[in-house]
Protein backbone atom coordinates (compact mmCIF):
# COMPACT_ATOMS: atom_id res chain seq x y z
CA UNK A 1 0.00 0.00 0.00
CA UNK A 2 2.81 2.25 0.89
CA UNK A 3 4.54 1.84 -2.39
CA UNK A 4 1.36 2.30 -4.30
CA UNK A 5 0.83 5.53 -2.11
CA UNK A 6 4.53 6.64 -3.16
CA UNK A 7 4.09 5.80 -6.82
CA UNK A 8 0.86 7.59 -6.77
CA UNK A 9 2.21 10.70 -5.39
CA UNK A 10 4.99 10.14 -7.73
CA UNK A 11 2.54 10.58 -10.81
CA UNK A 12 0.99 13.16 -9.07
CA UNK A 13 4.06 15.47 -9.12
CA UNK A 14 5.13 14.73 -12.77
CA UNK A 15 1.87 15.63 -13.89
CA UNK A 16 1.91 18.92 -12.17
CA UNK A 17 5.40 19.47 -13.14
CA UNK A 18 4.15 18.69 -17.28
CA UNK A 19 1.49 21.17 -16.30
CA UNK A 20 3.25 24.09 -15.10
CA UNK A 21 6.14 23.46 -17.73
CA UNK A 22 3.22 24.13 -20.45
CA UNK A 23 1.61 26.96 -18.65
CA UNK A 24 5.17 28.74 -18.38
CA UNK A 25 5.86 27.85 -22.44
CA UNK A 26 2.51 29.19 -23.32
CA UNK A 27 2.58 32.26 -24.12
CA UNK A 28 0.41 35.16 -23.23
CA UNK A 29 -2.68 36.27 -24.84
CA UNK A 30 -2.93 39.17 -26.92
CA UNK A 31 -5.66 40.52 -26.04
CA UNK A 32 -4.74 39.91 -22.57
CA UNK A 33 -3.95 43.53 -22.40
CA UNK A 34 -7.13 44.34 -22.71
CA UNK A 35 -9.88 44.88 -26.00
CA UNK A 36 -9.05 44.07 -29.84
CA UNK A 37 -11.00 44.65 -32.49
CA UNK A 38 -10.22 43.13 -35.65
CA UNK A 39 -11.48 43.10 -39.61
CA UNK A 40 -10.83 40.87 -42.10
CA UNK A 41 -11.11 41.30 -45.95
CA UNK A 42 -9.87 38.84 -48.92
CA UNK A 43 -8.95 40.00 -52.68
CA UNK A 44 -7.76 37.00 -54.81
CA UNK A 45 -5.29 38.11 -58.04
CA UNK A 46 -4.04 36.01 -60.80
CA UNK A 47 -0.95 37.26 -62.43
CA UNK A 48 -0.64 36.86 -66.14
CA UNK A 49 1.93 35.12 -68.47
CA UNK A 50 3.53 36.50 -71.63
CA UNK A 51 5.59 34.73 -74.18
CA UNK A 52 5.24 33.69 -77.98
CA UNK A 53 6.30 29.95 -80.03
CA UNK A 54 7.27 30.30 -83.15
CA UNK A 55 5.94 26.78 -85.10
CA UNK A 56 9.47 26.49 -86.42
CA UNK A 57 12.61 27.15 -84.42
CA UNK A 58 15.22 25.25 -86.53
CA UNK A 59 15.76 26.01 -90.38
CA UNK A 60 18.28 24.61 -92.58
CA UNK A 61 19.12 26.07 -95.62
CA UNK A 62 20.91 24.60 -99.02
CA UNK A 63 19.45 26.74 -101.55
CA UNK A 64 18.39 30.22 -101.53
CA UNK A 65 14.49 29.20 -100.90
CA UNK A 66 12.13 31.53 -98.38
CA UNK A 67 11.25 29.36 -95.18
CA UNK A 68 8.31 30.40 -93.06
CA UNK A 69 7.49 30.56 -89.44
CA UNK A 70 4.11 31.45 -87.15
CA UNK A 71 4.42 33.30 -84.22
CA UNK A 72 1.65 32.51 -81.47
CA UNK A 73 0.92 34.84 -78.61
CA UNK A 74 0.54 31.85 -76.05
CA UNK A 75 0.50 33.97 -73.23
CA UNK A 76 -2.57 35.66 -71.32
CA UNK A 77 -1.59 39.30 -71.73
CA UNK A 78 -1.28 41.44 -75.22
CA UNK A 79 2.42 42.77 -76.53
CA UNK A 80 3.33 46.22 -78.15
CA UNK A 81 6.52 43.95 -79.02
CA UNK A 82 8.29 40.33 -79.82
CA UNK A 83 11.99 39.77 -79.57
CA UNK A 84 13.87 36.70 -81.65
CA UNK A 85 17.05 36.12 -80.96
CA UNK A 86 18.44 34.23 -84.56
CA UNK A 87 21.43 32.31 -84.78
CA UNK A 88 23.09 31.89 -88.03
CA UNK A 89 25.63 28.80 -88.17
CA UNK A 90 28.89 29.13 -89.71
CA UNK A 91 29.10 27.54 -93.24
CA UNK A 92 31.36 25.10 -94.43
CA UNK A 93 31.59 27.52 -97.59
CA UNK A 94 30.53 31.07 -98.78
CA UNK A 95 29.23 33.82 -97.36
CA UNK A 96 25.39 33.75 -97.26
CA UNK A 97 22.91 36.27 -95.98
CA UNK A 98 19.55 36.51 -94.23
CA UNK A 99 16.70 38.62 -94.10
CA UNK A 100 13.39 38.26 -91.83
CA UNK A 101 10.37 39.78 -92.66
CA UNK A 102 6.76 39.49 -90.81
CA UNK A 103 3.30 39.35 -92.35
CA UNK A 104 0.10 39.97 -90.48
CA UNK A 105 -1.72 37.02 -92.88
CA UNK A 106 0.04 33.96 -93.76
CA UNK A 107 2.67 33.66 -96.60
CA UNK A 108 1.38 33.50 -99.89
CA UNK A 109 4.44 32.08 -102.74
CA UNK A 110 6.70 34.12 -100.83
CA UNK A 111 4.50 37.18 -100.68
CA UNK A 112 2.83 38.85 -98.05
CA UNK A 113 -0.81 39.87 -99.60
CA UNK A 114 1.16 40.60 -102.39
CA UNK A 115 3.86 42.73 -101.10
CA UNK A 116 7.38 41.90 -99.43
CA UNK A 117 6.27 42.26 -95.78
CA UNK A 118 8.14 44.15 -93.27
CA UNK A 119 11.71 43.68 -92.62
CA UNK A 120 11.92 42.77 -88.62
CA UNK A 121 16.18 44.15 -87.82
CA UNK A 122 18.88 44.22 -90.73
CA UNK A 123 20.51 41.87 -92.52
CA UNK A 124 22.01 38.26 -90.32
CA UNK A 125 25.76 37.43 -91.66
CA UNK A 126 26.40 33.69 -91.42
CA UNK A 127 28.11 32.63 -87.44
CA UNK A 128 26.19 35.21 -85.57
CA UNK A 129 23.96 35.73 -82.88
CA UNK A 130 21.66 38.79 -83.34
CA UNK A 131 18.41 39.81 -81.27
CA UNK A 132 15.94 41.36 -83.29
CA UNK A 133 12.76 43.34 -82.44
CA UNK A 134 9.33 43.88 -84.15
CA UNK A 135 6.82 46.42 -82.78
CA UNK A 136 3.95 45.06 -83.96
CA UNK A 137 1.25 44.47 -81.39
CA UNK A 138 -0.06 40.85 -80.90
CA UNK A 139 -3.31 40.10 -79.04
CA UNK A 140 -3.53 36.70 -76.79
CA UNK A 141 -4.18 34.06 -79.63
CA UNK A 142 -2.77 36.02 -82.23
CA UNK A 143 -0.72 34.99 -84.95
CA UNK A 144 2.49 36.57 -86.49
CA UNK A 145 3.63 34.90 -89.81
CA UNK A 146 7.38 35.00 -90.42
CA UNK A 147 9.38 34.69 -93.74
CA UNK A 148 13.36 34.11 -93.69
CA UNK A 149 14.66 34.99 -97.18
CA UNK A 150 18.37 33.82 -97.64
CA UNK A 151 20.75 34.58 -100.08
CA UNK A 152 24.32 33.37 -101.79
CA UNK A 153 23.62 30.34 -100.05
CA UNK A 154 26.24 27.38 -100.95
CA UNK A 155 26.26 25.10 -98.59
CA UNK A 156 24.01 23.74 -95.90
CA UNK A 157 23.49 26.74 -92.89
CA UNK A 158 21.48 26.50 -90.10
CA UNK A 159 19.15 29.35 -89.00
CA UNK A 160 17.35 28.80 -85.78
CA UNK A 161 14.91 31.16 -83.98
CA UNK A 162 14.65 32.03 -80.47
CA UNK A 163 11.41 33.59 -79.19
CA UNK A 164 11.90 36.41 -76.38
CA UNK A 165 9.75 38.41 -74.67
CA UNK A 166 10.59 40.57 -72.12
CA UNK A 167 7.90 41.95 -68.91
CA UNK A 168 7.55 44.33 -68.38
CA UNK A 169 7.96 46.49 -72.00
CA UNK A 170 7.06 44.47 -74.46
CA UNK A 171 3.25 43.87 -72.51
CA UNK A 172 0.60 46.05 -73.06
CA UNK A 173 0.31 49.01 -71.26
CA UNK A 174 -0.41 48.58 -67.74
CA UNK A 175 -3.91 49.04 -66.73
CA UNK A 176 -5.37 50.61 -63.98
CA UNK A 177 -8.88 49.13 -62.29
CA UNK A 178 -10.69 50.73 -59.67
CA UNK A 179 -13.40 48.42 -58.09
CA UNK B 1 -2.97 -9.67 42.69
CA UNK B 2 -6.67 -10.04 41.76
CA UNK B 3 -6.99 -7.11 44.32
CA UNK B 4 -4.99 -5.19 42.34
CA UNK B 5 -6.73 -6.30 39.07
CA UNK B 6 -10.13 -5.40 40.66
CA UNK B 7 -9.00 -2.00 42.04
CA UNK B 8 -7.43 -0.97 37.95
CA UNK B 9 -10.67 -2.20 36.80
CA UNK B 10 -12.73 -0.18 39.16
CA UNK B 11 -10.76 3.14 38.10
CA UNK B 12 -10.74 2.50 34.34
CA UNK B 13 -14.63 3.02 35.06
CA UNK B 14 -14.15 6.11 36.74
CA UNK B 15 -12.19 7.54 34.19
CA UNK B 16 -15.31 6.63 31.49
CA UNK B 17 -17.63 8.36 33.38
CA UNK B 18 -15.46 11.55 33.82
CA UNK B 19 -14.95 11.48 30.29
CA UNK B 20 -18.90 11.02 29.67
CA UNK B 21 -19.61 14.04 32.05
CA UNK B 22 -16.99 16.60 30.28
CA UNK B 23 -18.45 15.75 27.20
CA UNK B 24 -22.15 16.10 28.31
CA UNK B 25 -20.65 19.24 29.81
CA UNK B 26 -18.90 20.34 26.67
CA UNK B 27 -22.30 20.35 24.61
CA UNK B 28 -24.39 21.84 27.06
CA UNK B 29 -22.16 25.14 27.19
CA UNK B 30 -22.07 25.64 23.13
CA UNK B 31 -25.51 25.14 23.02
CA UNK B 32 -25.54 27.77 25.49
CA UNK B 33 -23.66 29.89 23.72
CA UNK B 34 -25.57 29.53 20.48
CA UNK B 35 -29.04 30.70 22.20
CA UNK B 36 -26.81 33.95 23.39
CA UNK B 37 -24.82 34.73 20.02
CA UNK B 38 -23.89 38.93 19.83
CA UNK B 39 -26.13 41.08 17.67
CA UNK B 40 -25.03 41.59 14.28
CA UNK B 41 -25.71 44.27 11.33
CA UNK B 42 -25.51 44.63 7.84
CA UNK B 43 -25.25 47.36 5.11
CA UNK B 44 -25.97 46.98 1.23
CA UNK B 45 -25.38 48.92 -1.73
CA UNK B 46 -25.01 48.85 -5.38
CA UNK B 47 -22.92 49.95 -8.59
CA UNK B 48 -24.14 49.12 -11.92
CA UNK B 49 -21.44 48.41 -14.18
CA UNK B 50 -21.58 47.73 -18.28
CA UNK B 51 -19.03 46.96 -20.48
CA UNK B 52 -17.68 48.77 -23.64
CA UNK B 53 -17.04 46.81 -26.56
CA UNK B 54 -14.47 47.55 -29.64
CA UNK B 55 -15.80 46.61 -33.18
CA UNK B 56 -14.15 47.45 -36.13
CA UNK B 57 -15.63 46.39 -39.24
CA UNK B 58 -14.40 46.44 -42.73
CA UNK B 59 -17.40 46.99 -45.61
CA UNK B 60 -17.21 48.45 -49.49
CA UNK B 61 -16.73 52.41 -49.65
CA UNK B 62 -19.12 54.63 -52.38
CA UNK B 63 -19.89 51.71 -54.42
CA UNK B 64 -16.97 49.89 -54.44
CA UNK B 65 -17.91 46.34 -53.00
CA UNK B 66 -14.60 45.92 -51.08
CA UNK B 67 -11.89 43.20 -51.20
CA UNK B 68 -13.14 40.67 -53.13
CA UNK B 69 -11.88 39.54 -56.55
CA UNK B 70 -9.40 40.92 -59.24
CA UNK B 71 -10.95 39.18 -62.22
CA UNK B 72 -8.24 40.78 -65.09
CA UNK B 73 -4.62 39.04 -65.51
CA UNK B 74 -2.47 40.93 -63.60
CA UNK B 75 0.23 42.16 -65.41
CA UNK B 76 4.00 43.68 -64.29
CA UNK B 77 2.30 47.22 -64.19
CA UNK B 78 -1.44 46.74 -63.16
CA UNK B 79 -2.73 48.69 -60.33
CA UNK B 80 -6.02 46.64 -58.64
CA UNK B 81 -7.56 50.03 -56.79
CA UNK B 82 -9.90 48.72 -53.77
CA UNK B 83 -12.37 50.88 -51.87
CA UNK B 84 -13.08 50.37 -48.09
CA UNK B 85 -14.32 51.44 -45.23
CA UNK B 86 -12.77 51.03 -41.82
CA UNK B 87 -15.72 52.19 -39.38
CA UNK B 88 -15.07 51.72 -35.31
CA UNK B 89 -18.65 50.64 -34.61
CA UNK B 90 -18.04 49.54 -31.00
CA UNK B 91 -18.90 52.02 -27.54
CA UNK B 92 -14.84 52.52 -27.14
CA UNK B 93 -12.53 54.67 -28.55
CA UNK B 94 -9.56 52.71 -29.49
CA UNK B 95 -5.86 53.64 -29.14
CA UNK B 96 -4.12 55.60 -31.64
CA UNK B 97 -2.46 52.81 -34.29
CA UNK B 98 -3.51 50.15 -36.45
CA UNK B 99 -1.76 47.64 -37.80
CA UNK B 100 -2.11 45.26 -41.24
CA UNK B 101 -1.00 41.76 -41.87
CA UNK B 102 -1.77 40.40 -45.33
CA UNK B 103 -1.04 36.99 -45.86
CA UNK B 104 -1.31 34.99 -49.35
CA UNK B 105 -3.57 31.58 -49.30
CA UNK B 106 -1.46 29.83 -50.70
CA UNK B 107 1.87 31.28 -50.66
CA UNK B 108 3.79 32.16 -54.49
CA UNK B 109 6.42 33.76 -55.48
CA UNK B 110 3.53 36.73 -55.33
CA UNK B 111 3.80 37.20 -52.15
CA UNK B 112 6.25 35.21 -50.17
CA UNK B 113 9.21 37.31 -52.04
CA UNK B 114 11.20 34.30 -53.21
CA UNK B 115 11.75 35.92 -56.38
CA UNK B 116 13.93 38.90 -55.36
CA UNK B 117 12.46 42.24 -56.11
CA UNK B 118 9.73 40.56 -57.93
CA UNK B 119 6.06 39.92 -56.29
CA UNK B 120 2.76 42.13 -55.44
CA UNK B 121 3.08 45.34 -53.80
CA UNK B 122 0.26 47.29 -51.55
CA UNK B 123 -0.04 50.83 -50.86
CA UNK B 124 -3.07 52.61 -48.92
CA UNK B 125 -4.36 56.05 -49.19
CA UNK B 126 -6.94 57.16 -46.88
CA UNK B 127 -9.32 60.05 -48.52
CA UNK B 128 -11.16 62.89 -46.10
CA UNK B 129 -14.57 61.99 -48.24
CA UNK B 130 -15.45 58.98 -49.96
CA UNK B 131 -13.49 57.85 -52.39
CA UNK B 132 -14.97 58.34 -56.20
CA UNK B 133 -14.72 54.58 -57.23
CA UNK B 134 -15.71 55.27 -60.99
CA UNK B 135 -12.28 57.56 -60.98
CA UNK B 136 -10.23 56.46 -58.08
CA UNK B 137 -9.79 60.68 -57.56
CA UNK B 138 -10.39 61.55 -53.62
CA UNK B 139 -12.36 65.07 -53.52
CA UNK B 140 -11.31 65.93 -49.94
CA UNK B 141 -8.03 65.43 -48.13
CA UNK B 142 -5.82 62.69 -49.24
CA UNK B 143 -3.47 60.73 -46.63
CA UNK B 144 -0.24 58.16 -47.02
CA UNK B 145 -1.01 55.72 -44.29
CA UNK B 146 1.20 52.73 -45.92
CA UNK B 147 3.54 53.58 -48.32
CA UNK B 148 3.95 51.12 -51.45
CA UNK B 149 5.60 48.16 -49.82
CA UNK B 150 6.18 44.50 -50.81
CA UNK B 151 3.30 42.41 -49.69
CA UNK B 152 6.43 39.85 -48.57
CA UNK B 153 6.93 42.27 -45.90
CA UNK B 154 3.44 42.47 -44.80
CA UNK B 155 3.37 38.74 -43.35
CA UNK B 156 3.28 40.00 -39.74
CA UNK B 157 1.54 42.81 -38.50
CA UNK B 158 2.76 46.23 -39.46
CA UNK B 159 1.77 49.71 -38.10
CA UNK B 160 -0.09 52.02 -40.44
CA UNK B 161 0.74 55.35 -40.42
CA UNK B 162 -1.04 58.56 -39.43
CA UNK B 163 -3.87 56.21 -37.90
CA UNK B 164 -4.77 58.30 -34.93
CA UNK B 165 -7.56 59.94 -37.11
CA UNK B 166 -8.37 56.59 -38.63
CA UNK B 167 -10.60 54.85 -36.69
CA UNK B 168 -10.33 56.09 -33.25
CA UNK B 169 -13.09 57.25 -32.28
CA UNK B 170 -16.71 55.68 -31.37
CA UNK B 171 -18.61 55.86 -34.84
CA UNK B 172 -15.46 56.88 -36.91
CA UNK B 173 -15.19 55.98 -40.87
CA UNK B 174 -12.33 55.82 -42.52
CA UNK B 175 -12.27 55.85 -46.59
CA UNK B 176 -9.45 53.48 -47.21
CA UNK B 177 -7.93 52.97 -51.10
CA UNK B 178 -5.75 50.29 -51.33
CA UNK B 179 -3.91 50.02 -54.41
CA UNK B 180 -2.42 46.46 -55.70
CA UNK B 181 0.59 46.14 -57.55
CA UNK B 182 2.62 43.60 -59.63
CA UNK B 183 6.39 44.40 -60.04
CA UNK B 184 8.42 41.74 -61.84
CA UNK B 185 11.65 41.82 -64.50
CA UNK B 186 11.35 38.58 -66.76
CA UNK B 187 11.87 37.46 -69.97
CA UNK B 188 9.92 34.09 -71.35
CA UNK B 189 11.75 32.56 -74.27
CA UNK B 190 10.18 30.45 -76.23
CA UNK B 191 6.94 31.17 -74.42
CA UNK B 192 8.34 29.75 -71.43
CA UNK B 193 8.69 31.51 -68.63
CA UNK B 194 11.79 31.43 -66.56
CA UNK B 195 12.39 29.32 -63.52
CA UNK B 196 11.42 31.44 -60.74
CA UNK B 197 8.58 33.59 -62.16
CA UNK B 198 5.54 35.24 -60.73
CA UNK B 199 3.73 34.56 -64.05
CA UNK B 200 0.76 32.60 -64.29
CA UNK B 201 0.05 32.40 -60.33
CA UNK B 202 -3.37 32.89 -58.18
CA UNK B 203 -3.38 33.66 -54.73
CA UNK B 204 -5.90 34.98 -52.59
CA UNK B 205 -4.57 38.03 -50.12
CA UNK B 206 -6.32 37.95 -46.34
CA UNK B 207 -6.23 41.48 -44.81
CA UNK B 208 -6.39 41.78 -40.92
CA UNK B 209 -6.74 45.39 -39.48
CA UNK B 210 -6.38 45.15 -35.60
CA UNK B 211 -6.87 48.19 -33.36
CA UNK B 212 -6.29 48.09 -29.45
CA UNK B 213 -8.94 49.84 -27.01
CA UNK B 214 -8.08 53.00 -25.19
CA UNK B 215 -5.97 53.22 -22.22
CA UNK B 216 -7.97 52.46 -19.34
CA UNK B 217 -9.82 55.16 -17.35
CA UNK B 218 -9.63 55.39 -13.70
CA UNK B 219 -12.91 57.17 -12.41
CA UNK B 220 -13.29 58.85 -8.55
CA UNK B 221 -16.82 59.24 -8.12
Amino acid sequence: MLYRAHRNAGRTAALAAVLLCGVALVPPLAGAAGLGGKSVGNESVTSATGGVTASVTTMTFTTNTDQTSTVTNNGTVALVAESYSVTVSNPTGGNPTFKVFQCAVAWSATKCSGGAGTQVGATLAKNSTTTITSTTAMAVSGLLYLQVEPASVTASTVVTISTKIAAPTQLRAAVKTNQ
Amino acid sequence: MSKHRHTAMKGAGYGKIAVSGLLVTSVGLLAAAGVYAGLSATATGAESVTSGSLNLTLTGDGTSSGFSNFTPKMAPGDTDNVYVNLNNTGTLASAAGMTLGVVGTPSNALTNGSVAGEGLTLTATQCSVAWTVSTGVCSGTTTSILPTTQVSALSTATALSNVPSLAAATGQLAHVQFSLGLVATETSTNGVAPGSTIQNLTTSLGFTFTEQQRAGVATNQ
